[in-house]
C-alpha cells in the first residue's frame, strides 16, 4: 500500500488546468517526476502535500480521500523541502525549527540540528546568517521534526554549488524516510530514485524503473531530455526536435516538438504497458529500437 | 582575441580574482568554471572594464586594445561591436515595449552599421530564429529565445568574440542543447572566439578546448579541458568533479 | 551567480535624509511635549491689553487677539497636532493592515469582498467624505481622528493586501502550513513581520499629510474649538490679519510645514534605507 497516490488529478489556478489527468503512485524506494519549466511538476507536489485541491480526481493518502483526511496525521507524515526562501527570513532558525514541534518537545532541535549534521549553536543565527547548504539542512531537520513517512523534496538542491549539492544528496539518501523527489535533474533521480514519472506539459508520459526509463528511453521527450543533458567528456549534448515548440493543444501535447511525429500523433496517444513501463506515445516501439 | 597577464581584481584592498595567464584565439572556447564567489564572474567582467569601483591591474588586450589603458571611447567601440558580453537572463536587459527588430535595427545604427531587413535576418538564422521573431516583443519570446537572439545580435554586429556568463543556466537542458549548438556553429563556422564562465563541468567538458578552474579568487588549475577533467591535479579540481551526481 | 560589483549597496542617501528627518521630527515632539516647561506663558493666559504685539523680546512669536503668546501657543499646539496626527494613523494601520493581511493571506472570495469595500470607500474624495462626517458628528478633536482615520486605512489595506499576498505565496509559509501551524499564527509570525515595511514607509510619509487635512478641518471650523490650542485653528483665527498682523498667523503655519516636511523627509529616507536592493549579504 503506498502512502499517497494520484488518480486521474486535474489541477489548475483560477479554473486553468496546468496538470491534466495524472495517475501515479509513489512507490517505495523513492519516486522521482521529471519535468522542465511550465511541466506543472511544482503544481502536482503542492497537490501531494495538500496546499492544492484538484479541479477533479482523488488524491489518496492510504485508504483515504485527502480532502477528507485526518489533516493532522497527514501532516505528521508528510513533509516538504522546497529550493529556497522556505526559512522565514527574520526568523531566527532555531525558531523555525521549533515552530515544527510540540512545546513539550522544543529540547529537541539542537538534536535535529546534529541529525543533519549542523552545530547545534547555529540555533541562534538567522537564515542570511548562513551558507546555501546549511540553510537547506535547516529546512530538512525542520520537516524531519515531525518523523515524517515521506518528504516530497521540491528542487532541493538546485540552488546549491555543485560540492555542497553533493553533500546534502548525501544527507538525503541516508534518511529513512520514503521521497517523492520533484526536479529537472536527471543525475539526481537516478541517484535517490528507484521509479520515475516524466512530466510534459502537465501529463505524464512516461512511467517506471528510473534505470529503465533513462537507459533505454520509450518516450522520444524522455529521450530529448537525456540526450540534452551534458556527460562529462562526452559528446556535446544533442538538441533532438525543437525544443522550444509549445506543447500541443490537442492530440499529443509533443508532437510538435516530436522528430518522429506522424499523422497518427493528432490523436491523444492512450496510455500503455510498453517494455516494462507505461508510456503514452504511438511510437514507443520505434523510440526504442533507436533511431 | 583576449590576451590576460598578470590580472588582478580587488575591491576596497580585498583582491576577489587573481588570473595569471588567460588566453583566447580565434575558434577556441575557454572557459572559467568554478562555484559562487570563485571569482569567475568578475574576471569575465572586468576584461570589458566592466568591475565599477574595483581596482584593476595587469595586462588585459582584448582585440588588439588595452582594456586598462583605453579611452573610455574606445572601449565603448569594441564593447557590444567586436566584443558581446551574453548574460544569464538577456531579457531584463531588453526593452519591453520596443520590437526585437526596432531593437537589432538601432543597436546596428548606433554602431554606425547598415541595418537592412536582410542583414538581421541573416543574423537570426544564424542563430536558428525564424526571422518571423522580429516582429515580436521580447516578453513574447522564450528564455531560449533571448539567449539567442542575444546572440544574434553579437553576430549582426559584427563580434569576433563572445563573453557568455552562466548563458545557459537560467534555461531547461533540452534548450540549452539548442543554445550550445549554436554556440559551437559559430565558432566553427565563424571562427568566433568564446570565453565561457559556467559551473557545469559537465557542459564544459563537451566545448571547452581549455580550462580554467577558479576557487575563493585564484586559479588554482588550468590546461587543456580533455586532460584538466579527465586527470585533475589539483584536489579541489578532483572534488568537483567527484560532486557530480 | 552575480558578481560582487553588483551586490553593492547604494550610497547611504537614504540613511542621512532618514536621520535628518528624525532629528526634526525628535525636536518638534520634544518641543510639544516639554510644552508646559518651556513655555514662557501659561497657554491660555488672555491679556487684552497686551493684544496683537509683534514678535520681541518678551513675545518672541508676537500676541494674538485676545493678547496670548503666540509662541506659547504653537508649542502647545503641536501637542495636539501631533497627537491627532498619531490617533489617525494608529487607527487607520491599525484597521487598514488587519484587514488587508487578512486579505491578502486569505485571498479569493475573502479577499474580494475586503477589497470592494475598500474601494467603496476610496471612491469618495477624502477631504468629502472627512468634511462631510465632520459635520455630522460635534466638532471635536475625536471627531477629526474619527473623519480623517476613515479615509485613510483603505490606502493601508490595499497596501499591505498586496504586500501580504506576495508573502502569502513564499516557500516558508507553505512550508508552515504543512508543518499544520494554524493560519492566525501563520499570519502573525510570518506575513505581518514580513509585509509590515511597506506599512512604515507609507505611515511616515502621510504623517505630514494627516497633519495638513487636521489642519484643514480645524481651519473650517470643524475640529478643536476655541480656546484649545491647534495648529490648523490657530491658522484660521489669524488668517483674517494677516495683512496687518502677519505673525498671528505665520508662525502656527510654518509649524504645519516643517513638521509636515520633516515627516516627508524621514519617509522618504526610510524608503532608500528599507530598499530591498540595499539589504546585501
Amino acid at each position: 500500500m503506498t502512502l499517497l497516490r494520484a488518480q486521474d488529478v486535474t489541477l489548475g489556478y483560477g479554473g486553468v488546468p496546468v496538470v491534466h489527468g495524472v495517475t501515479l503512485d509513489i512507490a517505495e524506494g523513492g519516486a522521482g517526476l521529471i519535468g522542465e519549466s511550465g511541466s506543472g511538476k511544482t503544481t502536482l507536489a503542492r497537490a501531494f502535500l495538500g496546499l492544492l485541491t484538484p479541479m477533479s480526481g482523488t488524491i489518496w493518502y492510504g485508504t483515504q480521500n485527502l480532502r477528507k483526511a485526518d489533516r493532522r496525521a497527514f501532516r505528521a507524515d508528510v513533509q516538504p523541502v522546497f529550493q529556497a526562501e522556505s526559512l522565514d527570513p527574520r526568523m531566527r532558525v532555531g525558531r523555525s525549527i521549533a515552530e515544527a514541534l510540540p512545546r513539550a518537545d522544543r529540547h529537541r532541535v539542537p538534536e535535529l540540528l546534529e541529525q543533519v549534521g549542523l552545530a547545534p549553536d547555529l540555533a541562534t543565527r538567522r537564515p542570511h546568517q548562513l551558507s546555501g547548504g546549511q540553510r537547506q539542512r535547516v529546512v530538512i531537520a525542520r520537516a524531519l521534526a515531525v518523523r515524517p513517512r515521506l518528504l516530497v523534496l521540491d528542487e532541493p538542491t538546485s540552488a546549491l554549488d555543485v560540492t555542497v549539492q553533493a553533500k546534502v544528496l548525501d544527507l538525503l539518501a541516508g534518511l529513512d524516510t520514503e521521497r517523492l523527489l520533484i526536479t529537472h535533474n536527471l543525475a539526481i533521480v537516478e541517484r535517490l530514485c528507484r521509479t520515475s514519472h516524466v512530466l510534459f506539459a502537465g501529463r505524464v508520459v512516461e512511467s517506471g524503473p528510473t534505470a529503465d526509463l533513462l537507459g533505454r528511453p520509450a518516450h522520444p521527450y524522455t529521450l530529448a531530455l537525456r540526450d540534452a543533458v551534458p556527460k562529462l567528456g562526452g559528446e556535446p549534448p544533442v538538441a533532438r526536435g525543437r525544443a522550444e515548440a509549445r506543447p500541443a493543444a490537442t492530440g499529443c501535447p509533443f508532437r510538435l516538438r516530436c522528430p518522429l511525429a506522424v499523422p497518427e500523433c493528432e490523436r491523444a496517444p492512450e496510455v500503455r504497458e510498453v517494455a516494462g513501463r507505461r508510456v503514452a506515445c504511438h511510437r514507443a516501439e520505434d523510440v526504442l529500437t533507436g533511431p | 582575441m583576449i590576451e590576460v597577464r598578470d590580472l588582478r581584481v580587488g575591491y576596497a584592498g580585498r583582491v576577489v580574482a587573481r588570473v595569471p595567464e588567460l588566453d583566447v584565439g580565434a575558434g577556441e572556447c575557454v572557459a572559467i568554471v568554478g562555484e559562487s564567489g570563485s571569482g569567475k564572474s568578475t574576471t569575465l567582467l572586468s576584461l570589458l572594464g566592466l568591475t565599477e569601483g574595483a581596482d584593476v591591474s595587469g595586462n588585459i588586450k582584448v582585440c588588439g586594445v588595452d582594456v586598462l589603458k583605453a579611452a573610455p571611447r574606445e572601449l565603448r567601440a569594441i564593447r557590444g561591436a567586436r566584443v558581446a558580453l551574453v548574460m544569464q537572463s538577456p531579457q531584463a536587459a531588453l526593452s519591453p515595449t520596443t520590437r526585437l527588430g526596432v531593437l537589432m535595427r538601432r543597436a546596428l545604427k548606433l554602431h554606425g552599421l547598415p541595418a537592412g531587413g536582410r542583414v538581421m535576418a541573416d543574423a537570426a538564422e544564424a542563430v536558428m530564429l525564424d526571422p518571423g521573431i522580429l516582429r515580436r516583443y521580447p516578453h513574447e519570446i522564450s528564455g531560449g529565445q533571448a539567449q539567442r537572439f542575444a546572440i544574434a545580435l553579437a553576430i549582426a554586429l559584427g563580434a569576433e568574440v563572445i563573453l557568455a556568463d552562466e548563458p545557459t543556466s537560467a534555461l531547461d537542458v533540452t534548450v540549452q542543447a539548442e543554445v550550445v549548438g549554436v554556440l559551437r556553429r559559430l565558432r566553427e563556422e565563424r571562427g568566433l572566439a568564446l570565453l565561457l564562465v559556467s559551473h557545469d563541468l559537465a557542459l564544459v567538458s563537451t566545448i571547452a578546448d581549455r580550462v580554467l578552474v577558479m576557487r575563493d579568487g585564484a586559479v588554482v588549475e588550468s590546461g587543456p579541458a580533455a586532460e584538466v577533467l579527465s586527470r585533475p591535479a589539483h584536489p579541489y579540481t578532483r572534488e568537483l568533479l567527484e560532486a557530480l551526481p | 551567480m552575480t558578481a560582487p560589483v553588483l551586490r553593492r549597496p547604494l550610497p547611504g542617501f537614504g540613511d542621512r535624509f532618514a536621520v535628518a528627518g528624525a532629528l526634526l521630527i525628535a525636536l518638534v515632539v520634544l518641543a510639544a511635549l516639554l510644552a508646559p516647561w518651556l513655555a514662557p506663558y501659561p497657554a491660555d493666559e488672555v491679556d487684552p491689553v497686551n493684544a496683537l504685539l509683534p514678535p520681541s523680546g518678551a513675545h518672541w512669536f508676537g500676541t494674538d487677539q485676545v493678547g496670548r503668546d503666540v509662541f506659547t501657543r504653537v508649542l502647545y499646539g503641536g501637542r495636539t497636532s501631533l497627537s491627532i496626527a498619531v490617533a489617525v494613523l494608529a487607527v487607520s494601520a491599525a484597521a487598514g493592515v488587519t484587514l488587508g493581511v487578512v486579505a491578502g493571506y486569505a485571498g479569493g472570495w475573502v479577499r474580494d469582498v475586503i477589497m470592494r469595500v475598500t474601494d467603496v470607500f476610496l471612491a469618495f474624495p477624502a477631504l468629502l467624505l472627512s468634511l462631510t462626517l465632520a459635520v455630522v458628528l460635534q466638532p471635536s478633536v475625536t471627531t477629526v481622528v474619527l473623519a480623517i482615520a476613515v479615509t485613510w486605512w483603505p490606502w493601508y489595506a490595499r497596501l499591505s493586501a498586496s504586500a501580504a499576498a506576495s508573502i502569502a505565496g513564499r516557500p516558508y509559509v507553505d512550508a508552515a502550513r504543512c508543518l499544520g501551524v494554524p493560519a492566525p499564527l501563520i499570519i502573525v509570525r510570518h506575513v505581518l513581520p514580513n509585509s509590515v515595511t511597506p506599512v512604515l514607509v507609507q505611515l511616515s510619509l502621510d504623517a505630514g499629510g494627516v497633519i495638513l487635512t487636521a489642519a484643514a478641518l480645524s481651519y473650517l471650523g470643524l475640529g478643536a474649538q476655541e480656546p484649545a490650542a491647534e495648529w490648523g485653528l490657530m491658522v484660521q483665527q489669524g488668517q483674517t490679519l494677516f495683512t496687518t498682523n502677519w505673525w498671528v498667523v505665520t508662525f502656527p503655519g510654518l509649524a504645519i510645514l516643517v513638521t509636515a516636511f520633516a515627516f516627508n523627509v524621514l519617509g522618504e529616507g526610510l524608503r532608500n534605507a528599507l530598499d530591498p536592493r540595499r539589504i546585501v549579504k
